[in-house]
């Protein structure tokens, strides 16, 4: 008995290294590459060719360091972002004009970082005070708002992300400016400058119907 | 008297014949394999990769010669990385890199009936277990995963043999080939099939 004992203890501790050993880990050998993910979403209602015109805004909003209110910035990621999704959209058949001459499309970009908190998420939370608001957009007044249709998928976050909203200025429903499109992105390596134009043109290229061009 | 001493000799030459075929082995045994397995059906559509990480345990109790009962568990790894692709749902597209994990952990409880004596150089068998699998379905988009996991309700019948290591030796090498299924429905898996192969050793106790 005490040898069958000593056996099946033997059994279990094989057991227990095989089992330990035998998971493939994913996270192991994934590259910075593998580990983002690039959502998009856009109001099934808009009509993208009915669009022409299009601002981008001069900076990009940046919720950090456990602050709810966002601050700008123009660093090199922000100014290569800008361009990126200019260019995109240009090639998109819409045309880049100032914001003070009543754009249909309006850009706005926001960085979030959100590894310091478990905040449930709905896409637009980062609409809050430092976002860009219809002020910005000469809608003064504070009456003004910006909305994200309800199907627009509700993610669980906690990294860094970066954002491009594009709201339809034409057609206000009521006091508030609706998302026609939206791209989020996540994962490793979202800030850095060098991976900007990849991830707006995969952005891009998984929105076929985002264009002027029919 | 004499048909006394008779009966007495065919009694205990059969007492002993029986005690030499039930007990050429003690009839409890552990066996412990090395598994490979193959996904099929939907499976497939999930993770469509050959597994070379899992193996089985299990014991064993001879009820004779031929009829046994038993437990085992065991542990199979499926993944597969699929490239970035975009993947459209009712809200949104989603373009990631999906690494499809998911890890079966069956607990059942076996019977088992051997086609030849304990004797026998080969010993053909046949098994059939019946009883509950972990599930546990990790999908990684990126590096972001999607978890689920739930016990199932799991059954495997399994062929294989037995090759002892000399005539009346406690150790035996075995094979086997098993089938898996589970009802199992979660996102792309409609059910839970796999063929599965194993190699190891069967060891008799004292």
């Amino acid at each position: 008995m005490k040898r069958t004992l000593y056996l099946l203890g033997t059994v279990a501790a094989l057991m227990a290294i095989t089992f330990s050993s035998c998971r493939k880990d994913p996270l192991k050998d994934m590259t910075e590459e593998e580990s983002r993910i690039y959502i998009t979403n856009h109001d099934s209602q808009a009509n993208f060719t009915s669009y022409n015109t299009f601002s981008i805004v001069d900076s990009v909003a940046v919720f950090a360091g456990g602050s709810d209110a966002a601050k700008k910035a123009l660093t090199t990621y922000d100014k290569q972002l800008i361009s990126a999704v200019t260019t995109q959209l240009q090639q998109r058949g819409y045309t880049l004009v100032s914001k003070s001459a009543k754009p249909d499309l309006a850009v706005n970009l926001t960085r979030i970082d959100n590894s310091y908190t478990n905040i449930s998420w709905n896409p637009g939370w980062w609409g809050g005070a430092g976002y860009w608001d219809p002020g910005y957009w000469g809608f003064p007044g504070g009456g003004w708002g910006w909305y994200w249709p309800s199907y627009y998928t509700v993610y669980q976050v906690r990294d860094k992300q970066t954002a491009i909203d594009v709201f339809d200025l034409k057609n206000p429903k009521g006091d508030k400016f609706t998302a026609v499109w939206n791209a989020l992105w996540r994962g490793s390596g979202v800030w850095d400058t060098g991976n900007v134009n990849s991830m707006v043109q995969a952005s891009f290229d998984q929105s076929a119907y985002l264009t002027r061009n029919k | 008297m004499k048909k006394i001493k008779n009966w007495l000799l065919i009694f205990a030459g059969c007492i002993a014949a029986q005690a030499v075929s039930a007990q050429s082995r003690p009839p409890l045994s552990v066996d412990i394999n090395y598994s490979i397995a193959q996904p099929l059906g939907s499976l497939k559509d999930y993770s469509n990769k050959t597994s070379f990480h899992g193996w089985t345990a299990g014991l064993q109790y001879m009820l004779n010669d031929n009829l046994s009962v038993g437990l085992r568990s065991g542990y199979q790894d499926f993944y597969e990385r699929v490239p970035r692709a975009v993947y459209p749902d009712k809200q949104g597209d989603v373009s990631a890199v999906q690494s499809r994990t998911l890890q079966v952990i069956p607990i059942q409880a076996t019977i088992g009936y051997a086609f030849t004596k304990a004797s026998s150089p080969v010993i053909p068998y046949a098994n059939l277990g019946i009883g509950a699998a972990s599930m546990n379905y990790e999908k990684y988009w990126g590096q972001f995963v999607e978890k689920n996991n739930s016990w199932q309700f799991m059954v495997s019948p399994e062929v294989g043999i037995n090759v002892p290591f000399g005539a009346y030796s406690p150790v035996m090498f075995n094979a086997n080939v098993r089938y898996n299924y589970a009802p199992y429905k979660y996102n792309e898996i409609t059910s839970f099939n796999s063929i599965q192969g194993s190699i190891g050793l069967k060891f008799h106790l004292n």
